[in-house]
């Protein structure tokens, strides 16, 4: 096996050479060289743009914006990859990342997949989100102003105000994530259907909150904005798209100009709509380790005897059957919290069954 | 033997009138739709967390702030394991946020700023927010501009203040947000400086205080100011309004001088209506343009009020003198009126003095709010409460009074055909503009209504066309406010008494005269009356 391995190295970095992406910033100090610790990466600063390999030209040329900049794509991919790793806890695949592989998912995401597809999304909404709090924290000067009232007559902010931060949010996902997508390929227009789900899932999530500031404090004049939504809950959007995701083909409309467009495989399903994940291959085997294309496999995981959906003891092992151990379990309990940062817990003992799959 | 301009007026030239003050409304309207921004701007500031390491933390000349030459050093409140205490914890925001890499300063064009905070909670199962729990909040505000250092932030103001924070949660799971309501933090009457800059501390200095508010983990502020350009549009549209109002009043008032008689309740009222008006739409705003104004708030609640309470004062009197069935003798003054007034008084003198207890208040303590304490709650509610039960009162009172009217109109109506033909035409003539005005009244409150309704259910952007986007917020502020206007003026015009003098062949003219071209002569037999002639009219018939 690991001579196998030595052998197909070579060919597996150049593989991944063109599958890199740009949530490698979650894991990594500097590209070429991808280190080993998974752990909390280091802030970059702009100066090292030109090193990180996995990005195109684009990227690059918006990464050196600012040494803020670049903080915040870190942070959105480190959030992307903590949310993945959160809503998937339960899956097969629990968003595992590897250190000896260009992309930090090693090659699962290869496949045009669901799992790819969720991925896609999610990291596409980290980044709006995680530029639009940035903007609204005053980090980011390049934070754009479009006057959202008349664009024929751009006027000045103290004019009629600014347009709301994710906006801006979406526009640099956009920029940034879309420029590596190629509209031509099947790959690219499923990832760029997906990435435009993701930053939906943001817009759609956030919350209108009024205040009234009229005659006497009445309503008669009222001011309304949004609030950005906690990540968990974009997370939890698209998780629920993940598993209402459509099986869609690419289809060429030779009709005057060449649309290529996606439609569902069979066609007594619904067309899937711009908030809709979608995906063009079925998921591989994630039961078993495979190293070539970056897979854990489920052995050693633990799984819940007594539940019936993914994370259950059947489904998890992918039937290989479970051992049960008997393990002290450590919990933190009887909290006392002080404003605002400690916590005074105790330290609760107890003797728990813990499955692992075979 | 005047009548009001309103009776002697022929149906062409009320035409045109009417339609040259229809296109002044309109254009009111467009320019608020077309031109104007939206009212008002809010803007969500997300606090930076900065850490004080000062031994002395009632220092107000230290301010925390992320941007520019000393800026402070963050921390993260994600983290529990970390080694400091809430003192040290400072949420800084400044305002306003940088854009298209420019540092934005704050015109005095946008008027004021209100301060709104929301608190991001997150849920542990070990320490639940409770309902209604008490957050204190010290809050310092400072300010700084153009050309000042990047550090030179002045006290603007400070104050430790109680706030309710009302939080509830769908999904109890570790790591998701409670559902914080907003909490009102400051208002400014003025925006006179360019940088404003807000530094808020939760303290612990007494037992229980700040202890049931859980793990905050982010704090917003949104910061909402008037938009310059609505400001701007706005203060046009006053400095236009302004002398009009007040060319029309000073000729109204001199034609009422120019009868021998003295002027009536009516006249009197229309002159305070017309005056009430004029302090509306004076254009104090440039004034804040130079000085430092923070009543400016204050003073246009109480310019609203008066404009109201005169307003509806005059509907009240405007009904009541067409009752038909006064005492001629009797010169009719406001004291006639008390009764029906006294709801209008008592609706205005409740509102004015919640406005002092809330805006009131704050124009010495931006923090301040009735609303937090229980008392306060109560007193407030008391006057709002009193103020609504004024208000049906008075709209109950005022809609039998106009039902009564109307009984009476098509009462003496009833009589009209023994009249001769002349005298029908004539009467009718009156009823019909009596009629026309009080219809002109309720589409004006109809309409203000309806807009308002209408804003408030489809809020946002209203696409009536792809190109044309009209604001619809700012296009009904404008179109009420210059619907009002055009009301009054209408109202001054037309009830301006008349000096047109029929000879006395008149009398003899026959109903062909009465086309459409010749106004509506008088009725020879009321010549030693100065009044109104609606209301000699009724007497007349009384007497007929």
């Amino acid at each position: 096996m690991e001579l196998f391995y030595k052998v197909l190295y070579p060919l597996l970095l150049f593989v991944n050479a063109a599958m890199g992406n740009w949530w490698n910033m979650a894991v990594s100090e500097s590209a070429g060289t991808l280190n080993n610790s998974i752990e909390s990466a280091p802030p970059l600063r702009r100066d090292s743009c030109q090193r990180l390999t996995f990005l195109v030209d684009r990227q690059k040329q918006l990464c050196q914006l600012s040494d803020h900049i670049v903080q915040v794509i870190q942070s959105g991919a480190e959030q992307a990859l903590e949310e993945c790793q959160h809503q998937f806890r339960h899956s097969r695949w629990n968003c595992s990342t590897v250190s000896n592989s260009t992309d930090i998912f090693g090659g699962v995401l290869k496949f045009k997949s669901r799992e790819s597809a969720f991925v896609h999304a999610l990291s596409s909404a980290a980044l709006a989100h995680s530029v639009a709090r940035a903007c609204s924290r005053g980090e980011l000067n390049e934070c754009s102003c479009d006057g959202r009232v008349r664009k024929r007559t751009p006027r000045h902010w103290q004019w009629g105000g600014c347009s709301e931060d994710i906006r801006y949010g979406e526009m640099f996902s956009r920029d940034f994530v879309d420029s590596k997508e190629d509209k031509n390929s099947d790959e690219g227009l499923m990832n760029l259907h997906n990435n435009e789900a993701g930053r939906r899932a943001v817009r759609s999530r956030m919350q209108r909150v009024c205040k009234c500031h009229g005659m006497s404090g009445s309503c008669s004049v009222r001011v309304c904005w949004r609030r950005l939504p906690q990540l968990r809950l974009v997370g939890d959007a698209l998780a629920t798209r993940y598993e209402g995701a459509s099986h869609v083909k690419v289809v060429d409309r030779k009709r005057g100009k060449n649309i290529r467009k996606l439609r569902p495989l069979h066609l007594d399903m619904k067309k899937p709509n711009k908030t809709d994940l979608v995906y063009l291959e079925d998921s591989p085997d994630y039961c078993e380790p495979n190293d070539e294309l970056g897979i854990l496999g489920t052995r050693g995981r633990t799984c819940n005897r007594t539940s019936i959906g993914l994370d259950g003891c059947r489904l998890l092992c992918c039937g290989r059957g479970y051992q049960t151990r008997i393990r002290d379990h450590e919990e933190k309990c009887r909290c006392h919290f002080v404003w605002c940062c400690k916590v005074h817990c105790d330290v609760c003992r107890s003797k728990r069954d813990h499955h692992v799959c075979n | 033997m005047t009548g009001t301009i309103i009776e002697n007026l022929s149906g062409r030239k009320l035409a045109v009138l009417v339609s040259f003050l229809l296109l002044c409304q309109v254009a009111c309207f467009l320019i608020g739709g077309l031109v104007a921004p939206m009212p008002a701007n809010a803007q969500n500031i997300l606090g930076t967390v900065c850490r004080d390491t000062a031994t002395e933390k009632n220092d107000t000349s230290t301010w925390f702030y992320n941007r520019g030459k000393g800026a402070c050093k963050t921390v993260d409140l994600g983290d529990f394991n970390q080694l400091f205490t809430e003192h040290d914890i400072v949420f800084a925001f400044q305002m306003p946020v940088p854009r298209e890499s420019m540092t934005l300063d704050y015109s005095r064009w946008q008027q004021n700023l209100i301060g709104v905070l929301q608190v991001d909670i997150r849920y542990h199962s070990q320490m639940e927010v409770k309902p209604r729990s008490i957050i204190t909040v010290d809050a310092r505000l400072a300010y700084r501009n153009k050309g000042d250092p990047d550090d030179a932030w002045k006290l603007y103001t400070q104050s430790v203040e109680k706030r309710h924070l009302d939080c509830d949660i769908d999904i109890k799971t570790e790591e998701y947000l409670y559902n914080c309501s907003a909490i009102p933090l400051f208002e400014l009457g003025s925006l006179y400086h360019d940088y404003y800059l807000l530094n808020v501390r939760l303290p612990v200095d007494a037992p229980g205080m700040n202890a049931n508010i859980g793990h905050i983990q982010d704090m917003w502020l949104t910061v909402i100011n008037q938009n310059g350009g609505f400001t701007k549009v706005w203060v046009s549209l006053k400095t236009v309004f302004f002398p009009c109002i007040v060319a029309i009043i000073v000729w109204f008032w001199n034609r009422v001088h120019m009868l021998e008689r003295k002027p009536v309740l009516l006249e009197k009222m229309l002159l305070s209506l017309g005056i009430a008006l004029c302090l509306l739409n004076m254009p104090l705003e440039y004034l804040t343009l130079q000085f430092d104004l923070p009543f400016m708030l204050l003073l246009g609640d109480i310019r609203q009020g008066v404009f109201y309470a005169t307003l509806f004062s005059f509907w009240l009197v405007f009904a009541g003198e067409h009752m038909l069935i006064q005492d001629t003798t009797a010169q009719s003054s406001l004291k006639q009126y008390w009764r029906h007034l006294s709801a209008v008084a008592m609706g205005c003198i409740s509102l004015f003095i919640f406005d002092m207890c809330e805006r009131g208040v704050q124009l010495r303590n931006p923090f301040y709010s009735i609303w937090v304490t229980d008392l306060g709650t109560n007193l407030a509610l008391t006057f709002i409460v009193l103020a609504g039960i004024s208000t049906c009162i008075y709209f109950l009172f005022l809609c039998y009074m106009v039902w009564k009217v109307f009984v009476n109109i098509s009462h003496k109506r009833a009589t009209l055909p023994t009249m001769c033909s002349v005298r029908r035409l004539h009467y009718e003539g009156i009823i019909y503009r009596f009629k026309f005005l009080m219809l002109a009244t309720l589409l004006c409150a109809a309409l203000t209504v309806i807009g308002f309704i209408l804003g408030q259910v489809a809020e946002g952007q209203w696409k009536w066309d792809e190109n044309i986007e009209l604001e619809y917020t700012s296009a009904f502020f404008t179109g009420v406010y210059g619907m009002w206007n055009v009301y009054i003026f209408a109202l001054l015009v037309l009830y301006a008494p008349s000096h047109k003098r029929w000879p006395a062949a008149e009398n003899t003219s026959d109903s062909q005269n009465l086309s459409e071209e010749i106004e509506f002569s008088p009725l020879p037999s009321e010549t030693a009356s100065e009044i109104s002639s609606l209301t000699s009219f009724i007497r007349k018939t009384n007497v007929d």
